[in-house]
């Protein structure tokens, strides 16, 4: 979890890409869980995950610092990566979409089967969640891209991510627009030869879900 | 909110050959193993964040000096009483109007184009979330250059054509109207997108069914596409609701002398107010932490009344068609 | 470390306690000897001109030593950080540099930072800017730079106006009070240049409200901004000079940058630090000077402090580094990269100091001309934890008359229940 010392100028490429991938995991679980499993409490706990989306960032910043301290995770990447791991919006994301796309019949279909929870989420729910899990990691990875105040909040000053490195163009009493632009141009390159990759993924994700008309 | 978009069966009764205990209480805890992992997560990084601030909200409070004393609602019945209160809630509504609404409308049309059998696929989805990607310290930059009253580009342009200019930094609705722009640039393509993925899971055979039945083009959006939808457009008004109700850094940055928000608190909305209150004025860390609270409860009000909005338009249009 | 806040929140964690298990706990403070290896972060925001070469001559200096300088995009985004850091009790630089302006707030809190007074650095400053790093009889910030107050002028406007353009002309008629500077406005407004004589009401009431003893605040912290007939006086009277003579840029805006670049106002005030805000909007101008005079003698405008807060774990060395960065020596080289004004008196007989020049400004002798500002400054204004909230809610009651939104009297009295709901 510790960013190693040296060597490394930005950590945003670093944290972008794990972060993604663990957070889709989890959100597509519970989302699948909020979705198709019948489990007491269901609507109630989901519209709970609604709710906390509906707290506001800009007082917490102070209560999420003190647990990051207490911790001891301030100034490494995980105060930055465990905060984001499962979020309300991947879970709700997740949830919106299987409900829509994943027919009920199926998950019966494989438990009838003999399939364990487990492996009826493996086999046949993740397959269908595949298009809005590639999304969701995009997005992911773009909002863990362009943060900005947190990551200058509580990580490492020798350790800044892109946007941080970026502020400090900025850092002056005037702006000098040619440099902050071109320092823009280049942390939204990576970006933009990601997206084109993953757009293609996209097209082919959403063609061979699982679940076809 | 979970239903399906096709009927559920009732459950038949099931035999599992092997270790049935075992099994049901597979069926039992599974589902709360699997959420879990929000839940666990939440209740550090949201739900104590979230109790702290009620905690604060009931005290005088200073955020280095720390807890005075318990002051019970006194923190809120100030807020009530502030006039700038007043006015960042009906900024926060106005501009929250002024972006969500057309965002979402544009949004749905933009999807429904992306989901015809365009060409080059891959390039119009990319296009579409351009916006979404550039860092939104450039945007601010930008668009700060094009609202600039006297030299900005939409005015220069204005008097070009001999047209009066638009006083985007000093009247309220050029104001709001200016910071509904840099939000909708950013999140629009980004809704298209998700209401695309919503709308590629619609099986196709029920477009095809309806147009061997005559149905046009319009006809099967609003009694197809919008119905079937539903979920995702419950999604995305939420998300959408939420994150315009807590605009911040769009009215923050919008102007850079003195406090954010305008000389007559134009375009201060309560995000920023309570920013304001909570860092630049000494002490008052629980008059902020009430403003917060009020803020949240406002968001739970405003998204509850807009899922019963959505679900009665999108259940409507389709009521027939079942 | 455990205060009793700290043993509510660990009661709320325990909700969570499963994860809360791995937490390490509060580490021991090892103790800083000489030659002990330690890495020292230093948090400034915008350009405190400590490049990378005046640090690298601190850790040749002291090998043990490697030093981290973390930069906020702004003072808002500084003073947020701080803040939080404070209050979670842990997370800040060894070294936080502050503001003036929001001095007040921290000194409200002199036990969460070190005491630096020393006997090296007994006496360096004038006596204000010392003042202003005191809290009760605790050194805890050492001044970095200062912002003595010069005018700035456009010498094409000036002469369109047929107004004197030679810096010492120029200095000499506008030698008097603010009256004396508003009655030259108005012969410059006769000239009809079609530019406005000076920015926006608000940095100009900014130069009179710094040459106030207790301008806001009583010594004692009690606003009395509403009651202090200087402050009406001081609003009444720059926005009657406003209504003919002001740009209506507000200060910051967009609009303001751009309107220096267009020449839409023939002068403002010019603080130190001013100089690198000008150069860096209107580059393309050749035509900007500085006088060497002030309106009602002298005054500052902004400055900050470096201070060690004793949440660090190598307070001595901090200690030892601010000391150095705030030395004369230091200072005069970050004013050379940043145009930073030293506070240091001492400084101000060093020869790099005293010969320097500045080409965009026609060759102004900025070492010379800011020592004198700098001696000008007679008045050290209080500025208590409010300073900053009412003089936003002044601003605000400017820049809205300004724009036309209100006429004095009604913006008046909007200032007065602003003030008063700060409570």
């Amino acid at each position: 979890m510790r960013p190693s010392a040296s060597g490394r100028r930005f950590s945003t490429a670093s944290l972008s890409r794990p972060l993604s991938r663990h957070h889709v995991f989890f959100s597509t679980l519970a989302g699948y869980a909020f979705a198709k499993l019948r489990f007491r409490g269901n609507k109630g706990l989901f519209i709970f995950v609604i709710a906390t989306t509906a707290v506001p960032t800009q007082l917490g910043v102070v209560p999420l610092f003190i647990v990051m301290s207490d911790l001891g995770w301030t100034g490494t990447l995980g105060a930055v990566i465990v905060p984001s791991l499962v979020t309300a919006f991947g879970v709700f994301w997740m949830t919106q979409y299987l409900s829509q796309a994943l027919p009920d019949e199926l998950v019966e279909a494989g438990r009838v089967d003999g399939a364990t929870m487990f492996q009826t989420f493996w086999y046949i729910g993740f397959p269908a969640a595949r298009p809005a899990a590639a999304m969701l990691a995009l997005f992911t990875f773009i909002a863990t891209w362009t943060n900005f105040f947190w990551p200058f909040i509580v990580l490492n000053p020798s350790d800044p991510t892109l946007p941080v490195a970026l502020a400090r163009l900025q850092a002056n009493y005037f702006v000098d627009y040619s440099l902050v632009l071109t320092g823009v141009l280049l942390a939204t390159l990576p970006l933009l030869v990601l997206f084109i990759f993953a757009g293609r993924q996209l097209v082919a994700g959403i063609m061979q879900g699982a679940v076809k008309g | 909110m979970t239903t399906s978009t096709l009927p559920s069966k009732p459950r038949s009764p099931r035999r599992i050959a092997f270790s049935q205990t075992l099994g049901r209480w597979d069926i039992k805890f599974s589902p709360y193993l699997y959420i879990s992992p929000f839940f666990l997560l939440f209740a550090i990084v949201g739900l104590f964040p979230l109790l702290y601030t009620g905690y604060v909200s009931l005290h005088e409070w200073d955020p280095i000096g720390g807890q005075g004393k318990f002051v019970g609602f006194d923190n809120f019945a100030w807020v009530f009483g502030q006039r700038q209160f007043w006015l960042a809630l009906r900024n926060t509504m106005t501009i929250f109007l002024l972006s969500a609404v057309p965002q979402i409308i544009v949004a749905i049309l933009i999807a429904a184009v992306l989901d015809t059998n365009l060409r080059a696929k891959t390039f119009w989805r990319m296009g579409v979330l351009l916006p979404y990607i550039v860092m939104p310290v450039a945007v601010t930059l930008i668009f700060s250059q094009m609202f600039s009253q006297d030299y900005g580009f939409i005015n220069n342009l204005l008097a070009h054509f001999g047209m009066a200019k638009i006083a985007w930094h000093t009247d309220v609705l050029p104001s709001q109207i200016a910071i509904a722009t840099m939000v909708n640039f950013r999140w629009t393509g980004y809704n298209a997108l998700i209401l695309l993925a919503g709308m590629q899971a619609i099986p196709r055979d029920l477009y095809e069914s309806a147009s061997l039945d005559g149905a046009g083009p319009a006809r099967r959006f609003f009694s197809i596409t919008i119905p079937q939808l539903r979920p995702t457009l419950i999604f995305v008004i939420i998300t959408a609701t939420i994150g315009g109700l807590q605009i911040f850094d769009e009215p923050r940055l919008f102007d850079t002398g003195g406090l954010p928000g305008g000389a007559s608190q134009q375009w201060l909305t309560l995000t920023v107010y309570l920013y304001n209150v909570g860092w630049f004025q000494s002490g008052k860390f629980g008059h902020a932490a009430a403003i917060a609270w009020i803020l949240f409860l406002v968001i739970v009000a405003i998204g509850i009344v807009n899922v019963l909005i959505t679900r009665r338009i999108a259940s409507n249009e389709g009521g027939h068609k079942r | 470390m455990t205060t009793s806040r700290r043993t509510t929140i660990a009661a709320v964690i325990a909700v969570a306690s499963s994860i809360a298990l791995i937490a390490t706990g509060c580490s021991s403070a090892p103790s800083a000897s000489s030659n002990e290896k330690v890495t020292l972060t230093l948090a400034t925001f915008n350009n405190f001109g400590y490049n990378d070469a005046l640090l690298a001559q601190y850790q040749t200096l002291h090998p043990n030593v490697t030093i981290v300088q973390n930069i906020a995009k702004t003072s808002d985004d500084a003073q947020t950080n701080l803040f939080t850091k404070l209050a979670a009790g842990s997370g800040l630089g060894d070294i936080e540099a502050v503001d003036g302006d929001w001095m007040p707030k921290v000194k409200q809190y002199p036990d969460k930072f070190v005491d630096l007074a020393s006997a090296g650095n007994k006496g360096r400053y004038s006596d204000w800017k010392t003042a202003g790093g005191t809290a009760g009889s605790k050194l805890i910030g050492l001044g970095t730079d200062i912002g003595p107050e010069a005018i700035c002028y456009r010498a094409d406007l000036f002469k369109a106006a047929g107004l004197p353009t030679a810096p010492a002309d120029v200095a000499k008629l506008l030698t008097g009070d603010w009256n004396n500077y508003y009655s030259v406005g108005k012969t410059f407004q006769a000239a009809k240049t079609g530019a406005a004589w000076f920015d926006s009401a608000g940095a100009t009431f900014q130069g009179l409200a710094n040459q106030y003893q207790n301008f806001f605040e009583k010594d004692d912290g009690t606003v009395v901004a509403a009651t202090n007939p200087d402050v009406k006086a001081a609003f009444q009277s720059v926005l009657a000079a406003s209504a003919t003579q002001s740009a209506h840029l507000a200060e910051w805006s967009t609009d303001w940058a751009g309107g220096m670049a267009k020449g839409a106002y023939a002068t403002m005030l010019c603080p130190a630090w001013m100089l690198g805000v000008i150069q860096g909007d209107s580059p393309a101008v050749k035509d900007w000077n500085i006088a060497n005079v002030f309106p009602n003698g002298g005054g500052n405008w902004g400055g900050s402090y470096l201070l060690v807060p004793s949440q660090g774990k190598h307070t001595d060395a901090a200690k030892a580094f601010a000391d150095w960065l705030t030395a004369p020596e230091q200072q005069i080289q970050a004013f050379t990269v940043a145009g930073t004004f030293p506070s240091q008196v001492a400084a101000y007989k060093d020869p790099t100091l005293t010969g320097a020049t500045n080409a965009f400004f026609n060759n102004a002798p900025i070492g010379t001309l800011y020592i004198d500002r700098a001696q000008a400054v007679k008045i050290t204004p209080f500025k208590g934890v409010n300073y900053g909230s009412v003089m936003s809610a002044v601003q605000n009651g400017l820049t809205r008359v300004e724009q036309g939104q209100q006429n004095v009297a009604d913006s008046w009295t909007q200032v007065l229940s602003d003030i008063k709901a700060l409570g």
